[in-house]
């Protein structure tokens, strides 16, 4: 600290740290003041260099901390990309997640996911593929799953009201609750989904290499570990598909998809195909479900009906007073709602007393009739 | 303080021989500490800041991929800055292809000092700080970008001349170049009474 005594140019100021905190920060911690006012050639030193200092100002970056991550993100993302071009002999994928920690200290934590190269699968090359397992483990909500080993489909209702109908062989992994301001579930195998509204927290399905966000709509997806292609495909409102975070992707696009919109995302080249035409498309004309094909607009139409139809369509048992809602006739529009919201609105409109209770695939409504 | 300067440098090179050793988190921690500090020093050299942002990012890229070949003991920010610059330069060349340059002279400073408005309280003050302001800026590239890598940056002059491959001799003449003409025009202008007394508000 004494080494300031032998200051002798302004440059022996300018570089000194506390000096600089003294005149920018306004924080003396060694007596700055009171050592200038020792001497009048020293004086005019530090005044020279105050003001050269006050002349000389770098604005602060405006960088904030999550931009700074993004950066690093990006950084590690480059590097991988330069390591597979180089590493290609290895066939080794490593796949990284950048996480926060409570201290806002950013930690790279690697997975490092070995290819099963010797059992060569014909189909897709293992480096860039993500299971559904891999999913599931590193979502640490406590999830629940739900597998179809049926030979027919399954509606599972989520906690904030969303209906999932989940098709034979297929599983999907959701909390029992959701919490935070973010839905995610993951699917393995092919579901159509009905996304109760809530644009604060979008839905979120993962499933193989792609991530579908929406904040309600409706939608089908197909992600069979074993097939070569994801297809997403919108009946209402708006979907984003993008590939997971998790894989490589040279640019990492997102496609919007609008209703009879379809993405059909190719595993092996890592492409996404977007389909405009639906309907000209044979593979996913012949894989319409139940569900898509029926309509759920209903003008003057016997309550009875809509709920047989309601049953083709989720593959329900609904219980109801037949004779009671013998003359009930409605007209609503039901398209855009799951199961359980369909319901709440169907009760609704016959009569306040109308309640309905779901237990598994069983629905029961109790009425004492329209009014 | 000088404690203070130590233990940062010491941290350095921790986190530094970690990297070296594959420890991601430190370099994620190198990155974070001085990514800011470098796009700064990259946009008064570059003025597309995207490209900027690619330089920078490559060359952390590199640092990881090479680790194996870093050198010890080094001065993390004196090294990042430094190769900050030449990838830099190494746009610029390609850009200019037609002009056969070789080396990172190429590379303008185009950085503009400002004013510490916040800090200047009188009105004597402000005038004598904007005339400064306005002399440092009109100071040729090199002196500037010198100013700024030591008394923003915080590089010795010995970092400084490795930086802009110069000898040690230039680099302290580039620093105090800058300053001495500046002081020659000043002092003729400032009477030393009003220096003194402002000074001690």
């Amino acid at each position: 600290m004494q080494k300031r005594n032998n200051y002798t140019e302004i440059e022996d100021f300018l570089a000194d740290e506390s000096f600089q905190l003294w005149i920018l920060s306004k924080i003396d911690e060694q007596g700055w003041e009171e050592w200038t006012l020792e001497n009048l050639q020293r004086a005019k030193l530090v005044e020279d260099a105050r003001l050269l200092l006050l002349a000389m100002r770098v604005p602060d970056s405006k960088l904030s901390s999550s931009q700074v991550h993004e950066a690093l993100q990006l950084t590690w993302q480059r590097i991988e990309q330069r390591e597979a071009l180089s590493q290609e002999t290895l066939k080794i994928k490593r796949l990284r997640t950048i996480r926060y920690w409570g201290t806002g200290i950013a930690a790279a934590i690697l997975v490092g996911l070995f290819s099963a190269w010797f059992f060569k699968n014909d189909i897709l090359p293992h480096d860039n593929i993500v299971t559904y397992n891999e999913l599931v483990e590193e979502n640490n909500e406590g999830l629940v799953e739900q597998t179809n080993n049926t030979e027919k489909s399954q509606t599972i209702t989520l906690s904030d009201g969303s209906s999932v109908l989940l098709q034979p062989n297929s599983k999907l992994s959701y909390p029992k609750i959701f919490t935070g301001n973010e839905r995610k579930v993951y699917l393995s195998g092919e579901g159509f989904f009905e996304i109760s509204k809530n644009p604060k927290k979008p839905f979120f399905v993962y499933a193989n290499e792609i991530v579908t966000r929406v904040v309600g709509t409706s939608f089908r997806i197909k992600a069979y570990p074993d097939q070569q292609n994801v297809e997403v495909l919108v009946r209402t409102g708006k979907v984003r598909v993008k590939s997971n975070d998790m894989v490589r992707s040279v640019e990492n696009e997102e496609i919007i998809l609008l209703p009879n919109q379809a993405v059909r995302f190719a595993r092996k080249d890592f492409v996404f195909n977007k389909i405009t035409n639906i309907t000209a498309d044979p593979i996913l004309v012949n894989s319409v479900t139940n569900i898509e094909q029926l309509s759920f607009e209903f003008t003057d139409i016997p309550v009875a009906q809509i709920l047989e139809t309601i049953e083709q369509a989720y593959l329900v048992d609904i219980d109801f007073p037949n004779d009671k809602l013998k003359d009930c006739r409605l007209t609503t529009s039901l398209s855009d709602q799951p199961l359980a919201e369909k319901l709440k609105i169907i009760c609704k409109s016959i009569g306040n007393d109308t309640n309905y209770e779901m237990n598994g695939n069983q629905i029961v409504i109790t009425t004492s009739g329209c009014n | 303080m000088s404690h203070i300067l130590k233990n940062k440098v010491l941290d350095d090179f921790i986190l530094w021989s970690n990297l070296k050793n594959g420890d991601e988190r430190s370099f994620s921690l190198l990155f974070e500490k001085y990514y800011r500090d470098l796009i700064n020093y990259g946009n008064s050299l570059c003025p597309f800041a995207e490209k900027v942002q690619d330089c920078i990012q490559d060359v952390f890229a590199d640092i990881w991929l090479y680790r194996a070949s870093l050198l010890d003991n080094v001065i993390v920010k004196a090294y990042l800055l430094s190769s900050v610059r030449k990838r830099i330069a190494r746009l610029h060349e390609r850009d200019y292809i037609f002009k056969k340059t070789t080396t990172t002279d190429v590379l303008e400073f185009l950085f503009d000092f400002s004013i510490e408005n916040a800090l200047v309280e009188d009105e004597v003050t402000a005038e004598r700080v904007l005339h400064l302001n306005k002399l440092l800026n009109d100071l040729p590239g090199r002196q500037k970008e010198a100013l700024y890598l030591r008394y923003h940056q915080g590089l010795s002059v010995d970092q400084i001349a490795e930086l802009l491959e110069v000898n040690y001799q230039s680099a302290n003449n580039l620093l105090h170049r800058g300053l001495l003409s500046l002081r020659k025009e000043w002092k003729g202008s400032i009477p030393l009474l009003i220096l003194i007394y402002s000074g001690l508000l």
